[in-house]
């Protein structure tokens, strides 16, 4: 399967904080989710991938292009939707449109006014007039109007109410329709990727802890609710991180029905993204 | 490009205002003759593209801007020919206005004199933006503002001690030669200027992390 994003080693360094060998490979017509607590390095990654950030270490490559030698050929056909980062907010929807004519080859007029008509989103207010939730919308509509391969996006849902991010997904569904589009995805709400994700990689501490299937991750893993006698029969190797409770154990697990067949435990649970961020974060080994 | 040109145009829509009334400032004062404000227009023309500078910062555009299609280099042209274009209208505005208050007062005009007045004030205006825009780039709208009032108060300053100590009459045979030949010295110090400023800024946002 051809990769639309390829990210082999990333290593950059802050005063206080480290990106260490970060990979990540997208393949055309997938999204991935990219999850992690605040601070665990995901917008540094988006902003490594962007070129937003200078000097790191590491190769990254878009449509099969160096990120760093092809930025003309690899932008036309990225959008972006960044947190807190936009137009300045005196522009309206309209100036947007003509800014973007001079920007883009491929920017779309029609599509752009299509969807400010569908999300009901004014063209001659001024940016910092709009909720939230509009100017979320907006900034995503701008980033899909040029017919972009690959939209890379971080936090797209943060602060938005159940309706706003509802819609929001659905512009995202409707834009993976194309095989040829992929979407790299960037959240700590993970509820939303149970629905549309097709991999979900985890970000702790600057460090890539899992990358896998969304498919593989809810089906496989699981959740063992258990006793401490029953946890201290468990061995090591059986588990990835377990979180002792007030009266039990929570033990998260690799694989369910090889774990069943091997310990005599009642509950084993399928797992939810959050379930497993608390867990993979909080959890000891 | 053109789109960035237009993003920064569009920011300043809203002081299009501004530039009317101080318009109308200089024609009631042309008309009575008081003294000769002309040059303000180009100027204030500079100083409201300086402000667009921290409308970027506070929106985070710096960083959005890279996510665009040779986003860095075009960002920085198109604030460079954005200047540009408004100080050109702002000197035609103002340089027709000139000459047709001239006539209606004194039924001539003296072309020398005037265009000696409006090439002053391109000058004027180019230098600050030469000065302005790379330390905008580097440091910020806050700090640059700050540093560059603190460098040039320092300049006046230490030059104004340093004159009382030194021959000046070097320099003034230097200023007398630039008033001879103002219109060669001027054009191309002027070109000079813009295109040394242009490439510091470029340089600056090319390396910078947003």
């Amino acid at each position: 399967m051809e990769n639309i994003l390829e990210v082999k080693n990333l290593c950059k360094k802050y005063k206080e904080f480290e990106l260490h060998d970060v990979n990540i490979t997208l393949p055309k017509g997938m999204i991935m989710g990219f999850i992690g607590e605040n601070g665990a390095g995901k917008t540094t990654t988006i902003k490594a991938i962007l070129d937003i950030i200078k000097n790191y270490t590491g190769e990254i490559k878009i449509f099969n292009l160096d990120s760093k030698k092809n930025d003309m050929k690899i932008k036309e056909n990225v959008g972006a939707v960044l947190d807190d980062m936009f137009f300045p907010e005196i522009l309206t929807p309209n100036d947007i449109n003509a800014i973007m004519k001079g920007v883009y080859k491929n920017w779309d007029s029609k599509l752009y006014f299509e969807y400010l008509t569908k999300f009901a989103l004014p063209r001659n207010q001024q940016i910092k007039t709009l909720s939230k939730g509009m100017k979320k919308k907006l900034e995503i509509v701008t980033a899909i109007s040029h017919h972009p391969k690959l939209l890379i996006l971080d936090e797209p849902t943060a602060g938005l109410d159940p309706i706003a991010r509802n819609e929001v997904i659905d512009i995202f569904q409707s834009f993976i329709q194309n095989e040829e589009c992929s979407i790299f995805l960037s959240t700590h709400i993970t509820s939303d990727l149970e629905h549309i994700a097709d991999y979900i990689t985890f970000i702790d501490d600057g460090k890539i802890v899992l990358s896998k299937t969304r498919d593989e991750l809810l089906e496989n893993y699981g959740i063992v609710r258990c006793s401490k006698e029953q946890f201290e029969k468990i061995d090591k190797e059986d588990f990835v991180k377990y979180k002792k409770n007030k009266y039990k154990y929570d033990v998260l697990i690799e694989n369910r029905r090889d774990f069943s067949k091997k310990y005599e435990v009642s509950v084993i649970d399928k797992i939810t993204l959050e379930e497993l961020m608390i867990l993979m974060i909080k959890g000891e080994k | 490009m053109i789109g960035f040109i237009k993003k920064d145009l569009y920011m300043i829509k809203s002081n299009i205002k501004l530039l009317m009334i101080l318009l109308f400032v200089y024609l009631i004062m042309a008309f009575q003759g008081q003294v000769d404000v002309s040059f303000l227009l180009p100027f204030m023309s500079v100083m409201i593209m300086i402000s667009t500078f921290s409308y970027d910062t506070y929106n985070k555009w710096d960083a959005y801007v890279v996510t665009m299609p040779n986003g860095r280099k075009n960002s920085v042209r198109a604030k460079y020919l954005a200047t540009i274009i408004l100080i050109v209208i702002t000197t035609i505005i103002i340089t027709l206005l000139s000459f047709g208050v001239s006539y209606i007062k004194n039924h001539s005009i003296d072309l020398e004199n005037m265009l000696a007045t409006i090439f002053g004030s391109i000058f004027a205006t180019i230098l600050l933006q030469s000065i302005f825009y790379p330390a905008m780039y580097k440091f910020g709208p806050e700090k640059a503002r700050i540093g560059i009032f603190v460098v040039v108060f320092g300049i006046v300053f230490i030059g104004g001690i340093v004159a009382n100590y030194i021959n000046l009459v070097p320099l003034l045979e230097v200023l007398d030669f630039i008033g001879a030949y103002w219109n060669i010295v001027i054009p191309i110090a002027m070109i000079l200027m813009i295109c040394v400023s242009y490439k510091i800024s470029e340089r600056i946002y090319l390396k910078k992390e947003m």
